[in-house]
């Protein structure tokens, strides 16, 4: 059977299709096969895991065919260990490759994350893709047009400096009759050349003696070029790991404890062989699930035995669990994490004597920040297929580190490295770590035991409750002025549970909860301290895991302490009745950020006034404006937003955001601003509604309506953008994530600025900002 | 037990064999093998698996197949031809509106509802008829924009 396949190569069919174009009046070159050799829905997988098969280990990455194979009808195909996440970076790596090798960007392929295809690059995540993976590609890219060069000067017989290369056609100079393709010249051979390769993941060196072109003739790069996976997303042809089917397999369900450590008492199996393809209960330890034939027969099935959307109690399904409840009160979750030992502290600043200062300061202010448990919230709930024969399994995922996946299935199933491929596939978007890599697990134990492959999708309350969240934080702020209103001190201290536990909640399960993963508390403090006074001290208290298991969410822990800096800032400004833009240029050395900071507010139009000046204490709908920024791994992002305060309803509505932002070199401004919009948006849902709730035996808030998100009816009416410091001179770094972090502390001064009142916690939701005003 | 069903999808009749209280949703992605309603919650919260029936939105996830009867039932590969994308697909694809896309499906038949009642619909009209479709990467101000530029091109089925 052959694979269904979003690829949009060339074949000898493709090729007619590919002159489909699709042109734009807004400036973007779009240029794409709109129906590409797909396969026909609904194609199998092939279950190789019964078949003899070559080595699955990646490819060696100082080989040029670990990254570019070049096919006959003179397309290509870059291969790279990233994933696609919705974040557009295929597009970006494809067009800093097609760059470098002179070839149209419709001709060039790419084929991601599968582990016995691509190098592992390290996993795709924290904003890294395009300033990591982005030089590697480029200098294999390099090193692959040079490759080509040498070929074709062997072919023709003179130096590679007499030859010009024209969409993938190389010609000698001055004898355009005297010219080959890409495709002819490869012949349809395999690129085994040596271009040199050094280090891992991140720190990967590729073809260190390639040259890459001189960016001044770029012609792909820095262009606005429609999105390689768009049109068959939009015309229900995309397959999403959601979307896999694999010859012979089962569906599985699984059905949790009710409680996040209870113990399986018993399961009574009564009534699930009336259910209609019901195959059999599976079960390790505490690990349970279903597998049937059918989907809706795994469903039924895992209902029965306890996995519906509200169970009443550890005993209320046909599966009953012990009688757990040890997780920390809700309402007392900030003080458990504040009594929670430390296991790394960290200072990112520590400078001259804050107690002498603040003891000194004509005025001092204190105040205490809390952000609560949230969640990714994908909109597909997590899905992996497995096929587990003896040593060997194939894994069809949509993780965002697949290397990284397949060394855990080795030691989770106890089966060889060599044996294990990862096939990977786009999932609904994940914005970090959710449960794309517990999913896996559960649908590789449930293989393992049936003997078949198993497709698992999670149920919705599975999703909600069972993805790691990001962890809640509190922050302690004080800070002095003296008389002048200047800032004399500033202490900023954080309690920061771990947001990396990357502890598979099926090896817990069965029994073995430490067979991979660690509890990761970060020994960095997850905060960028830039502001210039002179007595500063700002430490991280880093926990391992309080309560509910946790790990990064976009821009883990730095959405938080943003959040806290960069309002109790604005507090600091308003107590001295100082313009706050003003307020923190008079206190900022880095360029870059008092760049970003004057490039928003030339585009938003500010005038020089004190917060809160003009706040309307009436009872009337306000308007009030709010400003902040951050340097989230050397991007810096200002924002600022217009906002209206309803204070009968208690409602804040967002009518105008301006988001400056400086990552350096863009690849894709348009893929950057879709990225920058979709920050907004989710960082507003995070502002403004998202809070986990859970009582002591379990995540209580386990749907859309337990955890509602952002609507279209609140979204803002414009997001400018301006980008800031996109020239070559300045090497990219990221823009996944960056423009989350200032959204909570813009809109809490924006709220200040209306109406005079801090929030101090977020999330926003009406009734909070009705209870901050009384 | 499962039951032989016929159903009238995208133009085509065909005959599942499905219990005939399961839901529309996996009769149409397991056993017609589509791929554009997607399972998002099973709960009628998030719009994922929106088809449209006899020309209305409606979440399939919730929909009994007993329940389907002769309605004519379009999915996302329906709406478009290879040969000619239906004009929401075009805009959708024109403006970008695109993150992950897995809730995609659901904006787009949701948007061909909407406009086929109101092919002129005011940018507040978009939002509440999209107000029950749920988009987690914050691609709603091109989702808003591609409606509009469908809406401009004058569309109607």
């Amino acid at each position: 059977m052959s694979a269904k396949s979003n690829d949009m190569r060339s074949t000898a069919e493709g090729a007619l299709s590919r002159r489909d174009f699709l042109r734009t009046s807004g400036g973007l070159v779009i240029a794409f096969t709109l129906f590409g050799p797909a396969g026909p829905a609904g194609a199998a997988e092939s279950s190789p895991a019964d078949a003899a098969q070559p080595s699955l280990t990646p490819p060696p990455a100082g080989k040029l065919y670990a990254w570019l194979a070049v096919h006959p009808d003179n397309s290509a195909t870059l291969f790279t260990g990233k994933v696609e996440t919705g974040t557009g970076v295929q597009t970006a790596l494809a067009q800093i490759a097609a760059e470098e090798l002179d070839l149209p960007f419709d001709r060039l392929d790419v084929v991601m994350g599968t582990t016995s295809k691509t190098v592992d690059q390290g996993p795709s995540y924290g904003s890294m893709t395009v300033r990591y993976a982005g030089p590697q590609i480029r200098q294999a890219g390099a090193a692959g047009r040079q490759a080509l060069l040498d070929l074709a000067a062997k072919h023709f017989g003179v130096p590679a400096q007499q030859l010009v290369v024209k969409e993938g056609t190389i010609s000698v100079s001055g004898s355009p009759d005297r010219s080959i393709t890409y495709g002819k010249l490869v012949d349809g051979k395999r690129l085994n050349i040596d271009i040199g390769a050094s280090g891992q993941q991140f720190g990967l060196k590729v073809a260190p003696n390639a040259r890459p072109k001189d960016p001044s003739t770029y012609t792909l790069v820095g262009k606005p070029i429609a999105r390689k996976d768009i049109p068959a997303k939009i015309m229900g042809r995309f397959t999403y790991v959601q979307d896999v089917r694999v010859e012979g397999m089962l569906h599985g369900r699984v059905v949790r404890p009710y409680g996040v450590e209870a113990t399986l008492v018993s399961v009574d199996e009564t009534g699930l062989k009336k259910i209609p393809g019901f195959v059999q209960v599976v079960r390790r330890e505490n690990f349970l699930g279903v597998v049937a034939k059918t989907e809706w027969g795994a469903i039924q099935a895992a209902a029965k035995l306890g996995s519906t959307l509200n169970p009443s109690g550890p005993e209320a399904g046909q599966a009953k669990w012990s009688n757990w409840s040890g997780l920390p009160k809700m309402d007392q979750i900030w003080e458990t994490v504040r009594n929670t030992p430390a296991v790394h502290s960290s200072s990112a600043v520590s400078k001259g004597s804050t107690a002498t200062a603040l003891a000194s300061a004509s005025r001092t202010l204190k105040a205490t920040y809390k952000t609560p448990f949230q969640m990714h919230g994908s909109i597909g709930p997590e899905c992996a297929i497995a096929d587990v024969k003896g040593d060997r399994a194939t894994l069809w995922s949509g993780t965002q580190m697949p290397h990284e996946t397949r060394r855990d299935m080795a030691k989770l199933l106890n089966i060889p490295l060599d044996g294990i491929e990862v096939r990977w596939f786009e999932a609904s978007g994940a914005y970090g770590r959710n449960g794309l890599e517990h999913v896996v697990a559960d649908a590789a134990i449930m293989s393992q035991i049936v003997g078949k492959p198993v497709r698992v999708q999670w149920m919705r309350w599975d999703s909600h409750g069972w993805e790691p969240k990001e962890p809640p934080i509190v922050q302690d702020l004080e800070g002095g002025l003296d008389s002048a209103g200047h800032v004399i001190a500033w202490q900023h201290h954080m309690w920061v549970p771990t947001t990396g536990d990357t502890h598979l909640v099926a090896a817990a399960l069965i029994g073995h909860p430490d067979v991979t993963g660690q509890t990761g508390a970060s020994g960095r403090a997850p905060v960028r301290y830039a502001y210039n006074f002179d007595n500063a001290e700002v430490t991280s208290h880093g926990e391992g895991r309080v309560g509910l298991l946790t790990a990064w969410l976009r821009s883990p822990a730095q959405f938080e302490t943003t959040f806290a800096m960069e309002s109790f800032i604005d507090e600091l400004a308003a107590a001295a009745k100082q313009d706050p833009l003003a307020f923190r240029l008079a206190h900022l050395e880095d360029a870059k950020a008092i760049a970003v900071l004057k490039a928003a507010a030339q585009a938003y139009g500010w005038e020089s006034r004190p917060a809160g000046a003009k706040a309307d204490r009436s009872g009337k709908p306000a308007h009030g404006r709010g400003i902040a920024w951050v340097n989230r791994d050397d991007s810096r992002v200002a924002t600022i937003a217009d906002v209206m305060v309803d204070p009968s309803s208690g409602r804040i509505s967002v009518s105008r955001v301006v988001v400056a932002h400086d990552c350096g070199m863009v690849i894709n401004p348009d893929g950057l601003k879709n990225q920058i919009e979709g920050n907004v948006i989710q960082s507003l849902s995070r502002t403004l509604h998202e809070e986990v709730a859970f009582d002591t035996a379990r995540v209580t808030s386990l749907d859309w309506k337990g955890y509602p998100i952002l609507r279209f009816e609140e979204i803002p009416d414009r997001i400018d953008i301006v980008l800031v410091n996109n020239s070559p001179e300045h090497p990219s770094t990221g823009g996944g994530e960056p423009s989350t972090c200032p959204t909570a502390a813009v809109i809490s001064n924006a709220v200040f600025d209306a109406i005079g009142v801090r929030l101090r916690q977020t999330p926003f939701r009406p009734e909070s900002v009705k209870a901050a005003m009384s | 037990m499962p039951q032989q069903i016929a159903l009238n999808v995208n133009g085509k009749s065909h005959v599942v064999e499905v219990e005939a209280d399961s839901m529309l949703l996996y009769a149409l992605r397991d056993n017609l093998e589509l791929r554009g309603p997607k399972f998002g919650c099973g709960l009628s919260e998030c719009g994922a698996c929106t088809v449209l029936m006899n020309g209305n939105a409606v979440h399939s996830c919730i929909i009994p197949v007993s329940a389907v009867g002769n309605a004519k039932i379009v999915t996302l590969e329906g709406l478009g031809t290879a040969e000619g994308p239906h004009p929401l697909q075009k805009a959708f694809i024109a403006e970008q509106a695109a993150q992950c896309g897995y809730c995609i499906n659901g904006m787009i038949m949701q948007a061909a509802s909407l406009l086929k009642r109101n092919p002129r619909p005011s940018r507040n009209d978009i939002k509440q008829a999209l107000n029950g479709n749920l988009c987690r990467c914050g691609t709603h101000m091109r989702i808003v924009r591609a409606v509009e530029r469908a809406a401009a091109e004058r569309v109607s089925e």
